[in-house]
């Protein structure tokens, strides 16, 4: 098979990574839950897709379709099913009013995007990958932390977390050419789902304690 | 043959058994044998550091051993197995009261060895994204410790405890793939170079500056977090004292030392590799500023174990400080103080325990004056240590604060140092008259008899005798593990 011209591999990274951004802010205006978790699937996947395109145009990648595949066993079907199945056993399906309304949110999300590309500039030279990786990357991350701050439902918060997990993944990809070494990228992978699931574990033991996932009812110590 | 991977596989393999077992009598015989097998193995580890600079690798370099390892090794050992000794009279008592299930029980004696396992690797792996996952392992298994009394504040700290420390991972994870790729852009792009911190090392001179320098802000920010750095030190007073006693004992004495390890070996990668003093100034000023933060809040404390934790925090800010000051003589006293802290702090910890369990509350307040009386042996420990803790001599703490502060004024950081000192006084005056309330004095009439007034003698006594021990008197192997240590971090200008 023949590898892709480098210029056209560029371009789709450069587009995926776009929607892995519009996704994300998506998800910053939107209430449902469940669409939620949706959204987070497509971002998943679309990260999936930037590395079957870099393991296909490289010569030397093939280990990059492990990370694919990974991603998409992983965090496009596995978190997602698990997250939802806890949604529904929840029945608690509406995220309550966030810290920041929508308008105020969507312009603070403009302002993170701004900085995360002048936090990259330096290195766009750098990101041989798509030139707007990085910047989409450390936006990832900005939002993911915003996200977190801004929504109160502890299911909201672990949904951040693994959007700003995308970021860094997406970075890996972006800034090294072919992601980590193997057994850093399993290693990482089998760490989230642990970790998805202790998170899961603690939400539940939350609701049962609290009859709720609202965090901002934790709040008990102080000083 | 080399004791690193059985340091390795003896914890696991413990903790996995304890899955299987249903006796908790059998479940803590496991956990002891476990972490004595693991103290002998990092003494072993210890002795094979001699003479000179010696490094110690294993599977093709997967594993590497130098005397900062060593060291950091043999004190997670010293206090895993302290606190396993503790906890088996300790969730004893707390059955009998009716506090925890013997489900959760078992949840402790199978998480504690896989805690203990996940810090070895942080100090072994040779690997930067191995030790990364390792402390992500540490974070994972102790954060179901700390909800294991299911209360409502423990849960509170618990989702403090794994929300804090994700995010500060991720961004620790960040910072890690900024350092492989300022490797990679110096390497033909075809193949993979390698990420061990060893390579790192001996090509530190070829990375790319400013990618080292943005990789060092995430990891300081990613790491610091999981170190309890001020500011980003929210979740260790919850954390700590919500824990079960033992627990708060693994977390205060080592765990966030193992986090401090993680990003000094950045700190030395990026000094090299820069060749100034750029980590060392930002270490310095999140040193001084934990301190600093610490400080009031041990004066105005109302909770004992929370009064514990920002005592840790103040410990393990002098320690970031010392390195960051990063003359011979400040870092001697940074590794120093590391080790005497993780003698000292475990044993306030059981004693906080005991008195929570005699009193059922962590209220100075309410615990009230006349410790003394009731729990003698208790009250004993808790003033010998708290004495340590403020660093009076003869313990070790004095001394190590004295190289410190010394080492800093000889260095010129006069500010610095200064602050350092006020901030050691602060909390000198705090500990001292948070302990002059409980300690002395008439005991309330309610307490006049308790059930067990010799609780936790052995892994207290056994600390506290180390802790004299070595004030006095440095073994010479132990002496020439923390000086080769001391040139391995400050070996760059």
């Amino acid at each position: 098979m023949k590898p892709l011209n480098p210029e056209f591999a560029s371009q789709w990274i450069t587009l995926l990574a776009t929607g892995m951004l519009v996704v994300q802010l998506l998800m910053v205006v939107q209430r449902m839950l469940l669409t939620n978790i949706r959204l987070f699937a497509l971002q998943s996947l679309m990260l999936a897709g930037i590395a079957v395109i870099i393991a296909f145009s490289h010569a030397h990648a093939a280990h990059v379709y492990w990370v694919a595949g990974l991603t998409l066993v992983g965090k496009v079907f596995f978190l997602p099913w698990l997250l939802s199945r806890q949604v529904r056993r929840i029945q608690m399906e509406h995220e309550i009013a966030p810290l920041l309304n929508a308008s105020a949110s969507m312009l603070l999300c403009g302002a993170f995007t701004l900085l995360g590309y002048i936090v990259a500039r330096p290195f766009t030279s750098l990101a041989r990958l798509g030139n707007n990786t990085l910047g989409v990357a450390v936006t990832l991350l900005l939002t993911g932390f915003f996200l977190m701050v801004n929504r109160r439902k502890a299911l909201t918060q672990v949904l951040a977390l693994l959007t700003v997990e995308n970021g860094v993944m997406l970075a890996a990809v972006a800034l090294t050419t072919y992601g980590m070494p193997l057994v850093v990228e399993l290693g990482i992978f089998f760490d989230l789902m642990v970790a998805v699931m202790v998170l899961g574990l603690l939400v539940y033991r939350i609701r049962e304690t609290f009859s709720s996932m609202d965090v901002s009812k934790l709040s008990q110590l102080k000083g | 043959m080399t004791p690193l991977v059985p340091i390795l596989v003896v914890p696991t393999a413990a903790g996995l058994l304890c899955l299987l077992l249903h006796s908790r009598r059998a479940m803590a015989l496991a956990n002891g044998l476990a972490f004595t097998v693991t103290l002998g193995l990092s003494v072993w580890l210890l002795l094979a550091m001699r003479p000179g600079p010696q490094v110690v690798t294993e599977c093709n370099e997967f594993f590497r051993a130098d005397a900062l390892s060593a060291w950091m090794a043999l004190l997670i050992s010293v206090v895993s197995l302290g606190s396993s000794i503790y906890a088996g009279r300790y969730f004893q008592r707390d059955l009998a009261a009716g506090a925890v299930t013997p489900g959760r029980v078992k949840e402790f004696y199978v998480l504690t060895p896989l805690f203990g396992a996940g810090m070895f690797l942080v100090v072994l792996a040779n690997n930067l994204g191995v030790m990364w996952l390792a402390l992500e392992a540490t974070a994972l298994s102790s954060v179901l410790l700390v909800a294991l009394y299911n209360r409502s504040t423990s849960l509170e700290a618990a989702w403090k405890y794994v929300i804090l420390g994700s995010l500060g991972l991720a961004l620790a994870l960040f910072g890690t793939v900024f350092t492989y790729a300022a490797a990679i852009d110096q390497q033909s792009a075809v193949e993979l170079p390698s990420f061990n911190w060893s390579h790192l090392m001996s090509i530190s001179g070829q990375l790319n500056p400013h990618m080292i320098k943005l990789a060092f802000v995430f990891v300081l920010v990613g790491y610091g977090t999981k170190a309890g750095l001020a500011p980003m030190h929210n979740w260790l007073p919850d954390a700590h004292s919500e824990a079960p006693s033992p627990t708060s004992a693994m977390l205060s004495g080592v765990s966030l030392k193992v986090a401090l390890y993680a990003l000094v070996r950045f700190h030395i990668l990026t000094t090299a590799s820069l060749g100034t003093s750029f980590s060392q100034t930002l270490l310095l000023v999140f040193g001084v500023t934990s301190m600093c933060v610490a400080a009031p809040f041990i004066l105005v404390q109302s909770n004992l174990k929370r009064l514990l934790a920002y005592s840790s925090l103040e410990h393990v800010g002098l320690i970031c400080a010392g390195i960051g000051l990063n003359s011979r003589i400040t870092i001697f006293g940074a590794l120093l103080h590391m080790g005497y802290h993780a003698l000292a702090k475990p044993v306030l910890f059981f004693a906080a325990g005991n008195l929570h369990q005699t009193c059922h509350t962590l209220q100075l307040r309410r615990i009230g004056p006349g410790m003394a009386r009731v729990l003698l042996l208790t009250a004993f420990c808790l003033g010998l240590a708290g004495v340590a803790a403020v660093g009076l001599p003869p313990f070790g703490l004095f001394f190590s604060e004295i190289l410190v502060l010394s080492g800093g004024f000889a260095a010129g950081h006069l500010t610095a140092t200064v602050l350092l000192l006020v901030a050691i006084l602060a909390s000198f005056c705090g500990l001292l008259y948070q302990f002059a309330r409980i300690l002395p004095g008439e005991p309330k009439v309610a307490r006049r008899s308790v059930p067990a007034p010799l609780a936790g003698a052995p892994a207290m006594l056994l600390l506290l005798g180390a802790l004299l021990v070595f004030s006095v008197w440095l073994p010479a192997p132990l002496l020439e593990v923390i000086r080769q240590a001391t040139d391995i971090i400050g070996g760059a200008p």
